[in-house]
């Protein structure tokens, strides 16, 4: 299944509208991604690298265009239809980490899977697997404010990781820590790309972390320039 | 996903405490209010069942929302003269007519005077004695409800003074015995001694030949005599039923406004919990949870939270209704809380809860993950 494109972007546009103001974020945006691949999108503040993965990662609707994944139309698709892409086929590590607070990281890591359906034994069996994967399996009952930045981040992957998605999905997944942390959250993240084939896109403003990955998108104004 | 309810609820302490407070305010004053209609119904009822439905009541021109214990009036009602007793007890279909002496004293007890042979027509044949018994016909005693005993703190044997003269007090009735808690029964010729009423009656208590003829009676005796009311105890009952339902209507109304405030308070507080975690709620949208699981999630945590306070506030109404009938109504276990009040408050408080938590939890759906997180 190499080969297969499972991003296709066709002249995607976002535009923010406030008053009478238009914010064109996207300019057409024409882009696809295989199964796969590892890609950095950066460049620099308000050229629309964020909001391209928003949309990418179903976060976020296109103003005109088309979003296909995986041969389907996001366009057709209603809240709930995004939702479980989001659930299951996405994983997404976020800068701030984004974790439940009031949750232990089992809790935090369980919760997709429980929205899936699947009971709590089971899905805190898969988060205490998971913990241990990315190097915290005792840290199970831990609240995320008992954790440090990189472990609250290894809480978040092992979270994006807990359905098995096709795809890693990482906004400035490093942009809160200190560089050596930074870079042993990136070799975690490379690691699952070699071992598992997940698909990998990384957005970031970082030159030398986008050089890591083996494509590089750039953003400039809205566009995708290369 | 209850346990993340309870986890979510646990973790704001402050927040659910406060919002529990008004449900739980909302159902104690329902549940105390309303344990007195029930009460008061409950009297009713079980009056109905003591008394024939069937036995006819005569007595003077009364207002009858004064009405005391069973067979009672006010210490106001006039009496009816010997001859007139006689003449009504022989009206025509009459079976058999118990005249009886009442008095009001303390404006919560009450005296009845009448033959202790027809003690059945009064439904007082089955009451059980803690201790002692019934007063013969001739003898100069009474038989005092338990509460009354306990009021004059006497026991078989004492003495207790009524209109100046010295009563022996021959039996007490067994705790809980309903209406006779309240009363003081002694036979009709002592009675009239003591009161002195010359042979007359405060009312007369008439059993038909048959209940057929109960109507034709009550016209009878009310043609014959201007100055007499002469009513069933399901007309009795039917005026009491009209104080019920004013009260009832009080008991909702209070209610009504206290869930009102509870309401409100719940929508703020479920409201603000929701501005709160905006961004909690962002991360379950993002990391794939439908809206609906959201509105649950946010419902669920009104459930446990309206189950909860609902439950204690049941719990702490049974003290308060005792208390209400300790201090209000002199021991009297007139408020009470039966299983269909308590079950009852307890849905009503969920349902207020979970009603007041759907526009919080509508707004919660809407909640956009990207702003969300970005304010992370």
């Amino acid at each position: 299944m190499k080969d297969e494109v499972i991003f296709d972007l066709r002249d995607v546009w976002k535009i923010y509208y406030m008053k009478d103001v238009e914010t064109h974020a996207l300019r057409g945006v024409n882009l696809k991604v295989k199964r796969g691949e590892y890609a950095a999108i950066s460049g620099p503040s308000g050229s629309g690298k964020s909001t391209l993965m928003h949309i990418m990662g179903c976060l976020d609707t296109p103003t005109k265009g088309k979003v296909i994944i995986e041969g389907r139309d996001t366009s057709e698709m209603d809240d709930n239809d995004l939702a479980r892409i989001r659930r299951e086929k996405i994983g997404f590590v976020f800068q701030a980490y984004n974790l439940m607070p009031g949750l232990t990281a089992a809790e935090n890591i369980s919760l997709p899977m429980r929205f899936n359906g699947i009971g709590k034994g089971d899905a805190q069996r898969r988060a205490a697997e998971l913990l241990k994967k990315v190097g915290l399996g005792d840290r199970l009952h831990h609240n995320p404010g008992e954790l440090s930045g990189g472990e609250q981040q290894r809480v978040a992957i092992a979270r994006a990781l807990v359905n098995d998605p096709d795809v890693i999905m990482g906004d400035e997944p490093t942009g809160n820590l200190d560089s050596k942390t930074g870079v042993e959250i990136m070799e975690l993240i490379e690691d699952l790309h070699e071992k598992t084939g997940k698909t990998v896109i990384i957005v970031t403003h970082d030159r030398k972390l986008a050089k890591r990955a083996k494509r590089q998108i750039k953003t400039l104004d809205g566009k995708v320039v290369r | 996903m209850l346990d993340i309810a309870v986890r979510e609820l646990a973790g704001h302490k402050v927040r659910t405490i406060l919002t529990a407070l008004g449900i739980f305010i909302a159902i104690t004053a329902i549940v105390s209010l309303g344990s007195i209609s029930t009460g008061l119904n409950e009297l009713v009822t079980s009056t109905t069942s003591l008394i024939g439905s069937d036995t006819i009541f005569v007595m003077k021109h009364f207002d009858f929302s004064q009405m005391g214990g069973p067979g009672g009036g006010p210490p106001t009602l006039e009496d009816m003269k010997a001859d007139q007793v006689e003449e009504v007890i022989s009206t025509p279909g009459v079976k058999r007519g118990v005249p009886i002496i009442a008095r009001q004293i303390g404006g919560l007890f009450e005296v009845d005077g009448l033959d202790i042979e027809q003690k059945d027509i009064f439904g007082a044949e089955d009451l059980e004695f803690k201790e002692g018994s019934w007063p013969e016909n001739d003898e100069k005693g009474a038989a005092l409800g338990f509460i009354v005993a306990e009021s004059f703190g006497v026991v078989v044997g004492d003495y207790i003074t009524l209109n100046k003269k010295e009563v022996e007090v021959v039996g007490i009735f067994e705790e809980g015995s309903g209406a006779y808690d309240l009363v003081i029964i002694m036979p009709y010729d002592f009675a009239d001694e003591i009161y002195e009423t010359d042979g007359g009656a405060t009312q007369i208590m008439l059993e038909p030949v048959d209940i057929s003829l109960v109507e034709g009676i009550k016209e009878t005796i009310e043609e014959d005599h201007d100055d007499l009311d002469a009513m069933t105890m399901e007309d009795a009952l039917s005026m009491m039923e009209e104080m019920t339902v004013t009260l009832n209507i009080m008991t909702f109304g209070i209610g009504f406004v206290a869930s009102l405030v509870a309401a409100i308070g719940i929508i703020i507080t479920m409201y603000t919990s929701v501005l709160e975690r905006k961004r909690q709620i962002g991360i379950m949208k993002a990391t794939g949870a439908f809206g609906r699981t959201i509105m649950i999630q946010i419902l669920e945590e009104a459930l446990v939270l309206s189950v909860v306070s609902s439950i204690l506030a049941v719990g702490i109404s049974f003290f308060f209704v005792g208390l209400l009938n300790e201090m209000l109504l002199g021991g009297v276990n007139l408020a009470m809380i039966t299983p269909a009040l308590a079950i009852g408050a307890v849905m009503y408080g969920v349902i207020l809860t979970v009603i007041s938590s759907l526009y919080p939890a509508r707004m919660a759906i809407k909640v956009d993950p990207i702003e969300a997180i970005r304010e992370g």
